[in-house]
Order: C-alpha cells, then structure tokens, then sequence
C-alpha cells in the first residue's frame, strides 16, 4: 500500500493562536479516512493546507506523493476538494460551472463535455443543469460541489463537513455517492465532520481532532474497544448529583455527563445493573431515569477530550 | 512556460472572461448604473458648463466634444472597478477557493478578470458617445482614429482601475473595501483636466492636474474629438496608461500569490 | 389620535422621544457623516481653483470668489446626502419588524414620522453650520450677516425635511432600504441640473428651463443673493418659503401613504 496523504509535524498559527499544533498522520491509498472533531478543532485548517490552500507555518505535508508547498501544482492536478458550504458563485449555472471548471483542470473540450454530462447524470443534476446554483436546495448544491471535484477524475479526494446542514436523506444520498467513488473507483477519500454518525458510517479509519492536536487514531471498531466497558448513564435529581457520583464510582470509571444526569463505565456490564440502581437508593439517591450503551464514537471523544460533542446526542438513537 | 501551459492559460483566462459575462446575463441590472451614470454625468457637465467654451482654451465651441470623452472615461473606470465585484463575490462566499486549487498559474485568473473589465468599458463609453451623438450634437474630427484612441483609453483605464480594486480585494476581502477604490477612482479623475483645460486651474490644482498621469490620458483620449490624432499627444498618454497598468499590475499579481502558498 | 392640548402635548413628547432615538442612531454613525461633508469641501476646493476665469463671463453674478457663489451649492449638496436616511431607517424599522411594535404601541402615528424627520434636520443644521465656518475660515464673507447665515442654516434643514419626507413615501410604498436608497442618486442629479455650481443664465437650451424649473435652483437663488448681495427680507422669506412648502407637502404625502396603508393592511 502506499501512503497518499501524509503529514509529519505539520502546524498552522494564526497569531499566538496554534489552529493546528502539530499532527502525524498517514493515509493509505484506497482508504476512506474521518477526521472527526467539534467545530474550531483546526480540521478545515488542515484541509486548507493539504489542498494547498494554506501555507503551513510548520512541518510539512505530501499529498500524492508532491509536496503541499514545493509542488502546490501538482497537488493540485491530483485532488478533488469539496470545500465547506458548497461555496459556488449562485448566479452561475449547473452547466457553466461545470465548464468552468473543467477549463481550470485543462481538459479538452470534447471530453469535458461528456464527462460533465455523466458527472451532472450521476449526481442527479441534468434536469436543473440549466437552472442558476442559487435556485438549487443545499442538497444539490452539495451534489454539484462533488461533481465539480471529480471532473478532472482525481486520485484523492477531500471533502471538508460535506453533510453539514443536510437533511437526513440528503445526507444518506450523498453518503452512498462517496462510498460508491470508494468503491469502484478507488478513490482515497479524506473527509471531515462534526457527526460521529457520518465518521462511523463512512470512515475505515478515525482520526479525532481537538484544540489542533490529534487525540486519537484508529478503526471505529478499535477506538471503541479502547474505551471498554458500556457506559451507564443514570438521570437524577441534580441535587444529588455528589453523592450518586461516589457511588457509582464504586462500579468503574466515571464518564462527563450533562447537568442532572452522572455516568459510569461500568465494569460488567448489564449484570451490574441492578446492583448499581439498589446502592444509589439506599444512598437516598432515586432513579428517575437509565440507560446502558455499547461504547460509541462519543464516548471515545468524551474519554479523549473530557467534553461531548456538540449535537452528538441527536445523532445517537 | 511551454506552449502547452500558455494555451492552458489563455484557455482559463478567457474562461474567467466569460463567466464575468455570464454572471451580466444572470442580473442585468448590475450593469445598468455602469452606463447610466456617465450618461448622467456627459449630460449634466455639459448643461451646467456648455458657456465655458466662450473662453479661449477648450479648444472646442461644443462642450459635448471635450466632456464626452471625459464622461467615458468615467464610466469606463467605474465599469472596471465593478469587474471586481465577481471576484469579492467569490471571496466573500468561498468560491474563490474553487478557483485557486486550478493547477494551472493563477496569473490567468487576474488576467481574465482584466479582460472582462476592459470589455465592460466598451457599454459606457458607446453609450455616452450615442448621447453626446444625439442630443449634443458631438463631432469626431479625428475620425476614425479618434474613436480608436478612445476605445483604448477606456479599456485601458478600466484595467488600471479594476487591477487597483484586485490589490484591494485580494487584501481586504470584501466586497465593501471596493469603496475605497471607487473614492480613489473619482479623486483621479477629478483633479485633472477631466472638466476645464489646465491653462483655467490656478495654484495647487494646477500642479496635482498636470502631475496626475490620468490627465496625459484624457488628453490622449480627447484629442481626436478636438482634432486630428497626433503623435506628440498620443504618446505621453500611453506611457501614463503603460506605466500604471505595469504597477497596479505587479502588486496585484504579489497581492493574489500572496493568496495561497 | 388624541385631540386638544393634551394630546398636542403628548404628539411633541413622543416626537421628541423618537427624533432623539433617531439622532443617536445618527451619531453612532459618525463615520457615515464624513462623506457628505468632505465631498462638497473637495468639490468646492477643485471647483474654485477652476473655474476663477468663469467669473468674467458676462452673465455671471457679481461675485468675490467662486467659492462664495458655490457656498449654497456645497451646503445643499452636503444635507442631501444622508437626507434620505430618514426613509432608508424607516424602511429597516418596516423590514426588521420595529415599525409593527411602534404601531402596536400606544404611540401616535405622525410622531414616528415626524420624529426620525426631526433627527435628520438636527444633524442637517450642523453639518450646514460646519460647511458655512469652514468657507468663512477660507475667507468668504456673507453679506447677508448673521441674520442671513441664520436663514441659510435653516433652509437647508427644511430642504432636509422636504427630501426626507420623500424618502418616507418611498419607504412606506416600497418597504426596501435598498429602494430608497436608490432615491439618492436622483436627488444628487437634480442638484447638479440647478443653479448649484453654475448660474442658469450661462446655460442654454432645454437643459436651462429644467434648471430655471427645478425647486432646488429656486432655493439656491435666493440663498445665494444673501451671501453675496446682501441682507433682504423677501429673499429670506423665499428660500425658507420654497423647502418649507415642499417639507409640507412630501410630509403630508408621507402621513397619508402610511395612513392609507394601515387602513389597507
């Protein structure tokens, strides 16, 4: 396998800020690789300056195998980039884009004519093709933001909070679109996300991003067994909130939870359950409400970061 | 460069040109205040001034034929700086990123969106050259080559002023900081022989109009409508166009590399 | 409404109130004064140093300097711009909902007119006052003393009300900041084709009768007779007359646009 992303102290300061504070990482051809964290972690930094958009202030980074710096061309030639928001000009059309884009890649007309047209296809765009990108939903936005970036059949393709603000099933189309380019093209994809959902439905491998600094690295499957046990998450009166805390930190290791609610990984797991809810009651602690997870990407995060991920919950069930 | 990579570049560089004129077709009104106002302004400069022919210097007995050339340059400076407007656009919104991650040289990006520029300021001064025709009775003495130097006058001024906007937006990043240019843009063209011959300006506006390079172009540009073209005016106006397109252009292309490693 | 003194009373409290809230939104934004005042300066710095040899042709007034023949042009020309604001922040109050809780609020309607008109021709006095030092400080003398410089100042801050209360219509019909807004470049054009930079006399053709006909040559006139002629009562009751009567009518336009919108709303 070769490796086609690759970063070694890489850094980027904006002032005394440290956006990205030096990460190491090594992604493999071939591979669908989640960069997860909350929002202002540095991931669209990181993004910015393997794509070249951004000069890093440190370290260095190989994309396809060409410096991100020395070799910002050739880069270039071999990634596709779906940047944040979809940013594209509104008063433009599907197809004119297409076009445009198409001459900023160097392909000869005749041939970009046909790939568009199949790209547009693809993506579920050749009825609204002729129609400006600022009629279009986000949905399709997002759609013509990915098939501007495939027009010029990249090897790697980047694509930074791709689902944010999506409806659900236009999250799903898109999701499938990117595993299919995964699939049967081969493309090495690097994506970005606040959702753990996207990260674990998507992702072959995780990197969890935080204050610039990544905090952990692996396969979903890995990071979820390094957090062992299940966690117990028990609703009570926020009064008690001290007392039911030592309590159940009899029964494993305490877990951050919101307000009004304490959480345990629990050793033994559902067997213990009972026992844990008998001990905070006759602690004078009453149970108003339980619930035992299998370890999910959230607890990964919470047990790196100490924090939830914000809107992590709505994405749980 | 290689022959391939310039013919890849004046590919995108057209291509930029081009969606400038796609975006005037998606809203046409953007450019109507581009060749309204120089119409305006040709109309009202020579109604409130016309008398000011009496007086030996203008050269000219219609006031149409030394303001029409003026008003166009006008309006040719303000189409050029509207030319910039696409590219805060796609600043502000993010598109602009879309576009430098073109492996190909990021000089032809700049150089697309001064051609669109130069080709906007064909609408105003057509239109102020129509208006003067029509109810101001303009002649061109200098015939064909008249208009010519004209035409070339306020395509270049427009790049001047849109590689003057580029320097600014590609700094500040908004659409608003075009003001600045535009406020620029009315000062230069204000304090020159824009509305009266030098020999009128006395003290300090005469020295600023006679060091301003913009008043060796609209000398350059007027002169056929006031006679024959000739050599000896035509040449210090190109050497004012050539020298500011060559500076305005240099901190443009340094503003826009500066954009991305 | 309320009738008799009381209710007078309470209508002046709550204009008051209002033109307050609209004077400090005014001073909050400075930096948005700066151009109408530098503007006509420059204008009339550029326009002095060239067109001196004007000054001889026949027909022109018997003047010191050109700078005392634009004064009342660069003073119109400074309260015109920002004369619509009165209409553009009626029209963000409409777009933004605050007009609805004014008009849910026991407060009476020609106030919240009435008010943000009243903070505009405050902050249209002043800026007339600084255009009027700083021509004094470059040596213009008004002939018409005091009394005349009192009567110009004035003027202007009823032109101010004249226009604003056009831009009040334009906002209550429209509803857009960005319609009313558009008024100004009109207003600008209309004080270019007057008496502003140049006496109608020297123009000719069609171009003259619009001059000669338009309201703004007809308060220039006279303003302009006070700083270069002299102090005279009918000149003084002209140029106050002139704004005063187009101040009543775009006002009365404007309370009868919002009345006939609310009965329809």
């Amino acid at each position: 396998m070769t490796v086609v992303i690759e970063a070694q102290g890489l850094e980027r300061s904006f002032g005394d800020l440290k956006a990205v504070a030096g990460i190491d990482l090594a992604v493999e051809e071939g591979e669908v690789f989640g960069f997860l964290g909350p929002n202002g972690a540095g991931k669209s930094t990181a993004v910015r300056m393997f794509t070249t958009l951004l000069r890093p202030t440190g370290g260095m980074a190989r994309v396809a195998g060409f410096d991100v710096v020395s070799q910002a061309a050739e880069v270039r030639k071999n990634i596709g980039v779906a940047l944040q928001d979809a940013a594209i000009d509104p008063l433009m059309t599907g197809n004119e884009l297409v076009r445009l884009q198409a001459v900023l890649h160097g392909i000869a007309r005749p041939e970009a004519k046909k790939r568009g047209g199949e790209l547009l296809e693809r993506v579920g765009l050749t009825a609204a093709a002729d129609r400006r990108v600022g009629t279009y939903s986000g949905g399709m936005r997002r759609r013509l933001d990915l098939a501007l970036s495939l027009i010029h059949e990249p090897h790697v393709l980047f694509l930074d909070e791709p689902t944010t603000g999506l409806d659900p099933t236009s999250r799903l189309a898109l999701w499938e679109e990117v595993r299919r380019l995964n699939q049967d093209q081969g493309t090495t994809v690097f994506l970005t996300t606040q959702y753990l959902e996207e990260a674990d439905e998507l992702a072959g491998r995780i990197a969890i991003i935080d204050e610039g600094r990544l905090v952990r690295e692996g396969t979903p499957a890995e990071l979820k067994a390094s957090v062992g046990a299940p966690t117990l998450r028990i609703d009570i009166d926020p009064e008690h909130v001290d007392q039911a805390q030592s309590v159940l930190s009899r029964f494993g290791i305490d877990r951050p939870a919101r307000n009004g609610r304490v959480a345990v990984g629990l050793d033994g797991g559902v067997a213990k359950v009972a026992e844990v809810v008998q001990s905070l009651e006759s602690a004078g602690v009453e149970v108003l409400h339980l619930e035992l997870d299998a370890p999910s990407l959230d607890d990964v995060f919470a047990e790196a970061t100490g924090r939830r991920l914000e809107g992590a919950t709505q994405h749980h069930e | 460069m290689t022959m391939n990579e310039l013919s890849a570049s004046t590919r995108v560089a057209w291509a930029v040109c081009i969606r400038g004129m796609q975006r005037i077709r998606a809203r046409p009104v953007l450019i109507i205040p581009t060749v309204i106002m120089p119409v305006v302004l040709v109309v009202s400069f020579s109604g409130s001034f016309s008398s000011l022919t009496r007086i030996d210097g203008y050269g000219t007995d219609n006031i149409y034929n030394w303001m029409a050339p003026y008003a166009a340059l006008q309006g040719a400076v303000f189409a050029g700086i509207g030319g910039v407007g696409s590219v805060a656009d796609d600043i502000e919104n993010g598109f602009f990123d879309r576009l430098l991650l073109t492996p190909g040289s990021h000089s032809a990006l700049l150089v697309g969106t001064v051609g669109y520029s130069a080709l906007r300021a064909f609408l105003p001064t057509t239109a102020v050259l129509l208006i003067s025709l029509l109810i101001g009775g303009l002649t061109i003495p200098g015939g064909l080559l008249g208009l010519i130097t004209l035409y070339l006058a306020a395509a270049s001024m427009a790049m001047v002023f849109c590689l003057t906007g580029l320097v600014i937006v590609y700094k500040l990043k908004s659409h608003r900081s075009l003001m600045l240019v535009q406020v620029l843009a009315f000062g230069a063209l204000f304090i020159s022989v824009g509305q009266v011959p030098l020999s009128f300006m006395q003290g300090w506006l005469h020295t600023a109009a006679r060091l301003n390079p913009v008043s060796n172009v609209l000398e350059l540009a007027r002169q056929g409508f006031l006679g024959q073209v000739a050599w000896q005016t035509t040449w210090p106006g190109l050497v004012a166009l050539a020298a500011m397109i060559t500076v305005t252009g240099f901190f443009a292309r340094r503003g826009l590399y500066r954009l991305t490693p | 409404m309320s009738s008799g003194l009381g209710g007078l009373r309470l209508a002046g409290t709550q204009t008051l109130a209002l033109a307050r809230r609209s004077l400090n939104n005014e001073r909050r934004q400075l930096v948005s004064i700066m151009p109408g005042l530098v503007f006509p300066l420059m204008m009339a710095a550029v326009y002095s140093q060239q067109f001196g040899r004007a000054l001889a042709l026949p027909g022109f007034p018997e003047v010191d300097s050109f700078l005392s023949f634009i004064l009342p042009g660069s003073i119109i020309q400074a309260v015109s711009f920002g004369g619509t604001t009165a209409g553009t922040e009626l029209a963000l109050d409409i777009e933004n909902g605050f007009f609805d809780r004014l008009m849910a609020s026991p407060v009476a309607r020609v106030p919240i007119l009435l008010g943000r008109l009243g903070g505009t021709a405050v902050v249209a006095a002043g800026k007339a006052s600084f255009i009027v030092a700083v021509f004094l400080i470059f040596g213009v003398t008004i002939k018409g003393g005091i009394a005349g410089t009192v009567i110009i100042i004035a003027t202007a801050a009823l032109l101010v009300l004249a226009i604003g209360g056009l831009a009040q219509i334009m906002a209550i019909r429209t509803q857009s900041q960005e319609a009313v807004s558009a008024t100004f470049p009109l207003i600008f054009v209309s004080i270019f084709m007057s008496s502003a930079f140049f006496p109608t006399a020297l123009m000719s053709g069609w171009y003259q009768k619009l001059a000669e006909n338009n309201p703004i040559t007809w308060t220039i006139d006279p303003v302009r007779r006070l700083v270069i002629e002299g102090w005279s009562a009918s000149d003084a009751l002209q140029s106050l007359g002139v704004p005063a009567a187009l101040a009543v009518i775009t006002i009365m336009g404007a309370v009868r646009t919002l009345n006939t919108k609310l009965k329809a709303g």
